[in-house]
Order: C-alpha cells, then structure tokens, then sequence
C-alpha cells in the first residue's frame, strides 16, 4: 500500500464514519463539558501549585516549578512571536484543510439539530451552555479585536501559504476568532462556501508544500466510490398521470457491484443498487425476432404481484436481433486503458489484461485493434493492429503497467484520433475505456468530456466504459459517458464476468442492432387505477422526449434483453395505494378500449439513422397467459426486481423478504447454462446473513 | 492542526471561565475525532475525551507556550490513551504478534480496512499506529508528530517508512 493509497484509506474511512454520523453526540460533549467545568472551579479555588499527580503524568512536559511569574511571561513573549506565529502558520494550514474537511463532512450543513450556535457574548460562564459551536477557520465575520494576534498571525500565513490561501474567499483564515453574534445562517454559508471553494482548490492545490503530506481526500472525486442518489419512483394515479415515459438500460454494472460487495460479506450502499440493471443481467429466454429490420421483439405478461395483495405485475420483456457468426460485422477498436498507480491491484489492471485478451478472441482477423494508455505513461501503446497479428497486440497489452502519476493532455483526444484514423463506415468502430474511476483522460470538465464523446459518437464513434476494481469508482461517470457514447457500461469485478461482457455477450456489448430505445406506456383507467415502475429511476423521460429524436436514450446491442416491471393497480381493487379524493366528483372514465390493460409503444432507430421508428402493441387481457417457458423467466425476473427492492428500498415491498426470494428464484432457475441464476441464489443467501449482522 | 488564540488560554490559565469554555468547545471535536481514531469505538472515545476535558481543566496552568497547544493536547491525549488501554487491557493495544481481524458490524468497507491495518501497524510496535493517525488522519508533519510523541522526527520518518513497506508487503503476498 502505497503513500497515496493510505491516505486515500483514511479518508474513505473518515468518510464513512460521517455517513453512519459518528461524531461527537451533543449529549456526551455536554457531559464532558460540565465535568471538566466543574473541575475547573474547583481548580480554580485551589492556589496555583502544580498539583503531584499532573506532574507525575506530564513529567515529560518538563515542567519547572516555577509559578507563571512574570519573569517567565516576558521570556514567553519572546518567544512567542517566533513558535506560535511560525507554529500558526503551518497549523493554520493544516487546520483549514483539515477542520474544514473535517467539519464540513461530519457536520452536516442540513441541520439535524446538532449544530448549534454560540452566543459568545453571553456572561454566563457556567457550564450549562445553552448552545455551542465548533468553530472552524472559516468565519463570515472578520475577528473581533479582542484577540490581536489573529491579525498578526493572518498575514504571516497568507504569505506562506498562497495555494491554500486561494481556498478560504473569507479574511482571516485559519483563525479562530470569535464572532460577535450568533451566526448559524452566516456559518452554514460560510461552511457551504469553503467547501465549495475546497472542491476546485483542491486538485489543483498542492499541499505538499509546507505543510503535511495531507490531502483533503474527501473533496477530490478520485478518491471514493460514487454514486448518484436517486429517489425511488412513487405510485402513480392514472388518472393524473395515465403515460410513463423511460430509455432502456442495458448496462449490467449495479448487479457486479452488489455481487462484489455481497460476497464481501456486506450490504451494498442503497444507491449503487439499481433495479434496472439487476434485471438485466440475466438471460431471459424471451421470443427473438427474426430479421434485422424489426430488430426486437417485446413479449409481455400480466401476473398477480407477490409484493402486494390485489396488485398486479406488469412485465415488459424485450429480446433484440441476434447476429448470426458470419453476420458480425467488422470492428474496429480502440482499448483506452487507464494505467495510473491506483491500478496496481490484481483486481485492475491484471483483470483488464485479461478482459482484453479474451475479446481479441471474439474478433476476427481483419478486425483491428489499437492500444491507447492514459493516466501514467501516455500515448499510443499499440497503432491500429489486424488481430490478424494477435501475437503483437498481445505483447503491447502484457507489456503495460501501472504507475507513475498523470501525463498531459493524451488519452480520449488520442484514442479518437486513432479511431478516426482506422475508421470504417461499414464497420463498427467504437473505443473500450477500461478504468477504475479515473476519468483524468485528458479533458477535465465533465461537460466537455460529455460533449466531446457524443460529437464523436455523431460522427460514428461509441464509447464503451469498463469499470474495474473499487476505492475510485465512479459509477454515475460511467453511466453517462457510456450513454452518450452509444455503448455499455459494465463492471468487471472478476474474471467470469469479463468472460460474460466480453466473450458470451461480445456481440451484445460491441454491435449496436438499435440506438435511443425509448418505451412509453400509456395506462387504460378504466382497468388501472395505479402503476409504479420498478426501476430505472434514472432513466426516466419527459413524456414529451418519446417523440424527439434529438433526445438520447439507451442503446441496445445484438441478442440484447431488456426486461421492465410495473406493478399495477387494478381500477376495481380494494388495494389501491391512494387515498380516494374527498373534494373531487368520481368521474366515470370512459372505457374506450375495452380488455385493453395499457398500450406500449417503442421507439428506436436503427444504427447510423438519426429518425426513429416506432413499434406499438396493446397489452390485452389475453396476455395473462403465456408458455411455461415465458412464465418462468417472468419469474425469475420478479424474484430479482423483489431482492433488489429489498437491498435498495423495500418500501413498496410488503410481507416478501428474502426467503420469498429465494423460493421465487430456485424455483425458476431453468436450464441456467453458465450457472449465473444459481449464483444470484448464492448472493440471496449472503444478502440474508450480511443483514443480519 | 488548529492554532488556538494564545490569549483565550491565557485568560483560561487566569481562571475566567468564560474563556476556557470556549476553548474546551474549540477542542473538542479535535480530542473526540483523535481518540476515536485511537480507540475505535465511540463510547470509548467519548469515554476518554470526557477524561481528557477534566484533565485540561486540571494542568491548563501548566502549559507553558512552548509548544503548539495542540502539540501538547495531542500528547495529553495519547498519553491518557496509553493509560485508559492498560486499564481496559484491551490486548489490541500492545499486542505481541498476532492482530484479531475486525469483526463486521455494518461498518463500511474502507472503515473495516482501516481498522485491519491498524491492527497490523499495532502489532509493529509500540507508537507506530499512533504515528500513522497523527500523520495521516490528523495531519500533523513529522516533526509536530514527533513532538507529540515525544520522539526525535527522524524516528516518525523511519517509523513511516517501515509501516508502508510492511504494507506493501502483505498487500503482494496476498
């Protein structure tokens, strides 16, 4: 473990500990307060003589018996100027940085009641403060004059510290001087003010200088695993909002996740879990369709729900164009490979040797293959190879290493260019990121990198993105780089699952059969009262999106399946969510289609067409029943929608737990040629002891 | 690491009550997050930043700027914490070879982690794993670190240098 690394531990960890709020509970520091108060007084009564025990204690602290005469006050002064003011200087370094990071994340700005403010001017000096503060460096007021050396000590530091001095926007930085009035709302400003100011001082700050080896960790992105936040989609009335609007999502990254973090031994966070993508994990035998120009099928099924009683279960399942051996067409790749320290574990860049190594299987010999590196060496590993010379491309790969910090401005630039260099109209030419989170490519802002690969991706070149390993991941990049570069965004925590992403579904992940697939459903109120997507909270669309072909959606590879659940209110159920209105006439609904459940329509285009076709079919009563075959997929697939619920947010899922699940998922584990089912069976089990630790 | 005003301990060592409250309220959290590094758990660390408090309040008199007063707080606090351990004997303290892995409580991972390679840093000696949290999580320099030690900087260098390596190590022998 390398200098960065620790550092790197210590503040994931730090960071961890303000989520579970372990910080110091206002009941125990008022306790410590009035204890040490109280022998304060009580000290305070007794001469001023060094008292036997202390002095045993602090024997080291060299301590004279000399009283603090004045003799000894004129030598301090001094002495002071020089200690404390140098002493300040580089304590007020570290003191912003630290305090601030420190404060700031484990106090949080949204007031759980905890943060108080000080009335610093109240007389009563006794321990029962009726409010307390911890003061950071940062103060929206200026110090009062009462302690003049702060304003000494304050130039002093804006001289040595000019990088951390562009941090703090207010004056006096780094001191603690006591305001004059309450400031809770000043102080929430100023708290949410220096940590903005943090976040873009940081990467560029460089704290190596004077002061310590620390960094403020928890500010630089790099450093932790993120996630978007994304609140769970609520129940919705047909009669205020009768169509539901979102993109497929082909990616499989949440389920790799989970799976690690399961078999760790724990529960993954709620926002790493996505319904969506667990759902898509698996291979759901679902009708393919048969020619490329209608490139999938959508099958569906209404069942009773086992979350809910009265409710129903609306199933979706999509199974795109398969390509058939000789059908694939030709690739042109570049492997953009991330090769910074960080990548050192054997579950990085090893893994990504590996991965690579078994998609050059899948590619033919007039397919070709670049290699560009980033973040650590630079530049062009490998030019545009036909995997003709298998032997060279696989001796660039196995000759990469991790290490060294970032160079310059290569990495994506160079990986287009190399792709625009080797491009191909007839061929499918795409470029595979392989990183553990750091997205230092190249471009800085997100924006702009966002822009760049969809320009790109407009001139007929995708993006794929591979996450590896953990501390630096950053899920919510990935998603949407890999959005807008028209590709797939997986996660790669072992072996077998490079196998899967890149090796079973090589032609899923590598060859696109339909781009921006939207789905909109729209609901019959005279069958469904109510309906809530399970998943894809982060894919929804604006019911006005479905139509506009500027809008981007999920793309879908060849063999793809894509699965979708709602559970449904049926109009004549006594379960309905909603309370009935009071004010509000029941208006009878018209009944226009009669039997007819909801009506789907798919939009997509087909790859390099930039207008969308649409597909559109009635879910009807008679879709209550299907083959066997159909139903068991259905099947498994709400036994994975259920456990997902159940690690992410199990309010919607009610007398189902884990042991439903596993009865639901056994039963239908079908033929399960890669034992990929009986594996989630595992992960159930582990789900279960995790939580009841 | 805070610098405190030299005038609030000042009126604290005169005995104004009012100023060594405020200051207690500066140094709280400052105690509290280094004992909870120390220690690990929170009652503990509640436990020993309440002793800690009550100690201030006892030798505030007794600090006599030569030193950063933090330098000196962070010493009154690992120096309570080697006494609080011998009370508890907790054996994760000055263990004498062997380090009982964390038990999973719902931490979260890179907690369980840190915790893990605390507990090999201890068995590396006495003051390596309190060398290691004031450097890294406290961010104090060496030499700060080597004051609040009690320790020369080059020792706080060397001891360092010999946890990254014993990292490495285990990390390439997995």
């Amino acid at each position: 473990m390398n200098d960065e690394q620790l550092k790197e531990l210590f503040a994931r960890a730090k960071q961890e500990r303000a989520e579970q709020a372990e910080q110091a509970k206002p009941e125990a520091k008022q306790r410590a307060i009035d204890a040490a108060m109280a022998e304060f007084s009580a000290a305070g009564c007794a001469d001023k003589k060094d008292s036997k025990p202390s002095q045993a204690l602090f024997a080291w602290l060299r301590l004279s018996r000399a009283k603090s005469s004045t003799e000894d006050s004129f030598m301090n002064r001094y002495f002071l100027p020089g200690i404390v003011g140098g002493a300040a200087t580089v304590f007020s370094l570290l003191f912003i940085v630290v305090l601030v990071d420190f404060d700031v994340s484990q106090r949080p700005l949204s007031n759980d009641g905890e943060a108080l403010v000080a009335d610093i001017n109240s007389p009563e000096a006794e321990p029962r403060l009726e409010e307390e503060l911890i003061v950071t460096g940062f103060r929206a007021e200026p110090s009062k004059q009462t302690y003049a050396e702060s304003a000494a000590a304050a130039p002093a530091l804006a001289e040595a510290a000019p990088a951390v001095a562009q941090v703090p926007g207010h004056e006096a930085p780094g001191v603690d001087s006591i305001a004059s009035k309450p400031v809770s709302k000043s102080m929430s400003r100023s708290m949410l003010l220096s940590k903005q100011q943090i976040a873009p001082a940081a990467p560029a700050a460089n704290y190596a200088q004077a002061s310590s080896d620390l960094l403020p960790p928890a500010r630089q992105q790099a450093f932790r695993d993120q996630f978007e936040h994304a609140e769970l989609s609520g129940i919705k009335l047909v009669k205020n909002e009768p169509v539901s609007t979102f993109s497929i999502d082909v990616d499989t990254a949440s389920y790799s996740y989970v799976r690690r973090t399961l078999n760790e031994g724990h529960l993954p966070p709620a926002d790493s879990v996505r319904i969506e993508e667990m759902l898509n994990y698996f291979d759901y035998n679902y009708p393919a369709p048969t020619n490329a120009k209608q490139p999938f099928k959508a099958s569906t099924w209404l069942s009773a729900s086992p979350w809910n009683k009265g409710k129903k279960l609306l199933h979706i399942g999509i199974k795109a164009y398969e390509l058939e051996g000789q059908a694939q067409p030709k690739s042109k790749l570049v492997f953009l490979l991330d090769v910074s320290g960080s990548m050192n574990s054997p579950d990085k860049l090893p893994l990504v040797k590996q991965s690579m190594n078994l998609l050059l299987s899948k590619l033919h010999d007039d397919d070709s293959v670049a290699i560009v590196v980033y973040a650590g060496a630079a530049g062009t590993v490998l030019e545009p190879t036909k995997v003709k010379d298998k032997q060279k491309i696989l001796s660039a790969l196995n000759r990469l290493e991790a290490g060294g910090s970032t160079a310059g401005a290569e990495g994506i630039e160079l990986a287009y260019q190399l792709a625009e260099a080797q491009f191909d109209k007839d061929a499918v030419n795409r470029i595979i990121l392989a990183t553990d989170g750091d997205f230092n490519v190249g471009i800085r802002d997100r924006e702009t990198l966002k822009n760049f690969v969809e320009r790109k991706r407009a001139k007929g070149i995708f993006l794929s993105v591979l996450g590896f390993g953990r501390g630096n991941y950053n899920d919510h990049l990935m998603q949407e780089l890999a959005q807008n570069g028209n590709g797939v965004a997986a996660y790669i925590d072992t072996l077998s699952e490079a196998q899967k992403v890149l090796v079973e579904e090589a032609h899923a992940s590598l060859f696109p059969v339909a781009n921006d697939v939207k789905i909109q459903l729209e609901f019959n109120p005279a069958q469904v009262s109510e309906y809530r997507l399970v998943g894809y909270e982060t894919r929804a669309l604006r019911n006005e999106d479905f139509n506009n072909d500027k809008v981007d959606a999920g793309d879908i590879g060849a063999g793809h399946k894509v699965t979708a659940i709602y559970e449904l209110t049926p109009a004549d159920s006594a379960a309905q969510s909603h309370e009935p209105l009071r004010y509000a006439k029941p208006s009878k609904a018209a009944a226009p289609a009669d039997g007819e459940w909801a009506f789907v329509k798919i939009r997509y285009k087909l790859p390099g067409e930039t207008q969308s076709k649409l597909i559109e079919q009635p879910v009807t009563k008679a879709q209550q029943q299907v083959p066997a075959e159909l139903k068991q997929e259905f099947e498994f697939a709400t036994a994975v929608a259920g456990f997902a619920q159940l690690l992410k947010d199990e309010r919607y899922v009610h007398s189902w737990g884990f042991d439903e699940a596993l009865e639901l998922a056994k039963a239908n584990r079908g033929e399960d040629d890669f034992g990929y089912r009986s594996e989630f069976v595992q992960l159930i089990r582990k789900a279960q002891v995790a939580k009841a630790m | 690491m805070q610098q405190i005003d030299e005038q609030l301990i000042r009126d604290s060592q005169r005995g104004d009550a009012a100023a060594f409250a405020r200051l207690l309220n500066l140094v709280y959290e400052l105690i509290y997050g280094f004992a909870l590094k120390l220690l690990g758990k929170v009652e503990d660390a509640e436990d020993l930043t309440q002793q800690a408090c009550i100690k201030l309040a006892k030798v505030i008199r007794q600090f006599r700027f030569e030193a950063a007063f933090t330098t000196w707080l962070y010493r009154l606090v690992y120096n309570l914490s080697l006494d609080w351990r011998r009370s508890q004997k907790r054996h994760q303290a000055e263990p004498l070879g062997e380090y009982e892995p964390p038990k999973t409580s719902g931490q979260g991972e890179a907690q369980l982690e840190l915790e893990r390679v605390l507990a090999l840093v201890s068995t590396m000696g006495k003051g390596m794993k309190e060398t290691l949290i004031l450097v890294y999580a406290e961010g104090c320099t060496h030499k700060q670190a080597a004051d609040i030690l009690a320790v020369k900087e080059s020792t706080v260098s060397w001891r360092l240098h010999e946890i990254r390596k014993r990292l490495k190590e285990e990390a390439d022998y997995e």
